[in-house]
């Protein structure tokens, strides 16, 4: 349990890879393992239309922060892990912080209503990117002073967007400083640059699936994110693999023929691409199978399963 | 859409990311070579497999390049490259090699350039319009960058032309900015004039407001012909010629996604061509699942089976009337050559010619 006890330890932890990896199941996987070790989790997702909830069963929460509990059939430790989630709109999270700053109600929605702004938080570079991981930092960060400081969440997993936007959204705070230089958005940026090019508070995972393009994607990103983040993500998590073919030759039915060739071949190329990425990938890399659970509780349940055998045996 | 006729001249591959869009456009687009029809594939980022399948590698980066494939109209292909299409109408555009030298170094356009939300779309309607232009094709299919929602292909030109547009920003930068950037005395401004331009400025700093101020006025004179041609372009992709085939994966998740943005195109005036389901897992016997030696692999094989033929069948109640449905089977390896991406290309479109029209 080495790896994750590591990983426990940080503040934000960022999830990415190429669309329809599986980012979102892996990302409430993680989390639910983290609040097993009595982290206090948020999880974060940034899509506007919402899909974390699927995971647990439950109905979307329209932006509020929902407290979910493992079900009775699920509470296979000790303690049932329990945690957080929301779906963050940057929008709210830039209004918020023009409140305030204006203080005065008139000019607020002055502001807001000017096409100018509205224009520009829409298309600025980096914005909304900085927003929600100024939301992310808010919520670690202690609140008080001396020894009642106290902070909302001990971690959040930020479930990203893909790729080339997850690198945009690490990097974004950089880019900001860089043409801000002033004024508290200067500073937040400069304070969530810090946050992110830290290892000890900042964490990233890539999610992957062991085929030829999210493999090739994946070791893009491994160098969009040294170049431009100055990062290396702490852990690869290759997704959906399919079962092992057995070794004997088999025959089946000739209706099948079709089927266990795809079979034999998929997986095949899920060993090649294996195979490369444990070449060219230096760090730690979890393989999780393909499961017969759509997007939900048993889903999770599962996962975590195979997650937590890998975790005990790579210790 | 019926890729022997010549009803479609542009066909718009569109879908969520990771459901096969740019390997489905490359067979569409030989498909449509094969059927004498002269064709452009224009893709983002392939993968290097589909790169050297269509015999395109980095020189087609920006570029139309041929494709030999033996095929009776003329197939090429190109690569979309958002900054340098984006430099490219800079230059045009320019009322002289100044002025672009202005923009093109001006700190606020790097940045602009290569962050700007939704750029590749932009750039991608952009390259189409300058395409549609020339009309050396029949046909163009064109493969959109990989987003999260389909739907965010066609928000991107509209946001982006709504953030350059003179309008809105320089006309409020003018209340702060003289012509040569200098920052006006705000008299003039009343209270809440000044109280926002205070704001900005501990916010931002007046130092961004300026060179953002000095790149709207350079870039002042292009926004008439950016305007013009977006305007264009939303015609075109609008038009009868224009098809969308809607890209998904089979799984039930997908469904209410892929309905919303179908129901989204048609509602906005777009022309939906089919819907097609790709990487459907083909369904198994029940003597798959009585064989002990496959062990737990049948197991989840015949699950994905069932699960995508649930999919399928979702999709396929819930399509509106006269729109066609293709399943495409999952196959057991991507495309890798010309030969296995016509094979792609014919399990589409034979589906559509057997369908009504």
């Amino acid at each position: 349990m080495g790896l994750f006890e590591h990983l426990a330890s940080r503040q934000l932890i960022v999830v990415t890879g190429k669309g329809g990896v599986g980012k979102t199941v892996i990302t409430a996987v993680i989390g639910s393992l983290l609040a097993d070790l009595g982290r206090r989790v948020l999880l974060l997702e940034v899509d506007p239309r919402e899909s974390l909830h699927q995971v647990f069963d439950v109905p979307p929460s329209g932006g509020e922060i929902v407290r979910i509990t493992a079900p009775v059939q699920d509470r296979d430790g000790a303690a049932p892990w329990s945690l957080s989630l929301q779906n963050l709109q940057p929008r709210q999270v830039i209004e918020a912080l023009v409140r305030q700053h204006l203080h005065i109600e008139l000019l607020t929605r002055r502001v807001m209503a000017s096409p100018v702004f509205q224009h520009f938080i829409e298309g600025a570079p980096g914005l909304k990117e900085l927003a929600v991981l100024s939301e992310a930092e808010r919520v670690v960060r202690p609140r008080g002073k001396g020894r009642s400081a106290h902070a909302a969440f001990d971690v959040v997993v930020l479930d990203a967007p893909a790729t080339g936007h997850g690198v945009s959204l690490l990097a974004a705070p950089h880019l900001v400083a860089e043409v801000i230089e002033r004024g508290p958005i200067g500073a937040q940026a400069r304070a969530l640059t810090a946050l992110v090019a830290d290892p000890q508070r900042t964490g990233i995972v890539v999610v992957t699936r062991a085929e030829e393009m999210p493999a090739h994607e994946t070791l893009e990103l491994r160098e969009a994110l040294e170049e431009q983040v100055g990062r290396t993500p702490e852990l690869l998590v290759v997704n959906a693999l399919y079962p092992p073919f057995p070794t004997a030759a088999i025959e089946g039915s000739p209706d099948d023929r079709f089927l266990i060739d795809l079979w034999r071949r998929r997986r095949e190329g899920n060993e090649r691409e294996l195979a490369q990425l444990a070449t060219a990938w230096q760090g730690s890399r979890l393989e999780l199978p393909m499961l017969p659970a759509d997007r939900g509780l048993r889903l999770l349940a599962a996962l975590r399963h195979e997650m937590l055998a890998q975790l005990d045996q790579a210790a | 859409m019926n890729l022997r006729s010549d009803d479609h001249s542009l066909v718009v591959v569109v879908g969520a990311g990771g459901v096969g869009k740019t390997t489905l456009a490359a067979s569409l687009g030989l498909m449509s070579a094969r059927y004498g029809r002269d064709t452009l594939v224009m893709t983002f980022d392939p993968s290097l497999r589909l790169m050297d399948a269509l015999g395109v590698g980095e020189h087609a980066r920006d570029r139309e390049v041929t494709v030999a494939a033996g095929t009776q109209g003329h197939l090429a292909a190109s690569l979309l490259d958002a900054k340098q299409t984006f430099d490219r109408l800079v230059r045009r555009y320019a009322p002289d090699e100044a002025a672009a030298n202005r923009i093109l170094t001006n700190r606020f356009y790097e940045h602009l350039a290569a962050n700007l939300a939704g750029i590749l779309e932009y750039m991608a309607v952009e390259r189409l319009f300058e395409v549609a232009a020339e009309g050396r094709y029949d046909r163009v299919v064109l493969d959109t960058p990989p987003t999260r929602h389909a739907l965010d292909f066609l928000g991107a030109p509209s946001r982006i032309v709504g953030f350059l547009d003179s309008g809105a920003l320089k006309l409020a930068l003018r209340q702060w900015f003289d012509e040569k950037g200098r920052l006006k005395p705000a008299a003039h401004l009343g209270v809440l004039g000044r109280g926002v331009e205070g704001f900005l400025d501990r916010m931002v700093g007046m130092d961004l407001l300026r060179e953002m101020a000095e790149f709207f006025q350079a870039f002042g004179p292009l926004f008439a012909g950016f305007r013009e041609r977006a305007e264009n372009v939303q015609a075109l992709l609008k038009s009868p010629k224009t098809t969308f085939a809607l890209v998904t994966a089979p799984g039930e998740e997908r469904v209410p996604e892929t309905l919303f943005f179908a129901r989204h195109l048609v509602e906005g005036g777009y022309h939906l061509g089919p819907l097609v389901v790709n990487m459907v897992h083909p369904r198994a016997s029940a003597d798959l699942l009585a064989r002990p030696d496959f062990g737990d692999g049948a197991h989840l094989l015949s699950w994905l089976g069932e699960r995508d033929d649930r999919g399928v069948a979702a999709f396929r109640r819930l399509l509106e009337r006269g729109q066609t449905l293709v399943d495409v089977p999952l196959l057991a390896q991507e495309p890798t050559d010309l030969p296995s991406l016509e094979a792609l290309g014919r399990l589409v479109t034979d589906q559509l010619e057997g369908a009504p029209a």
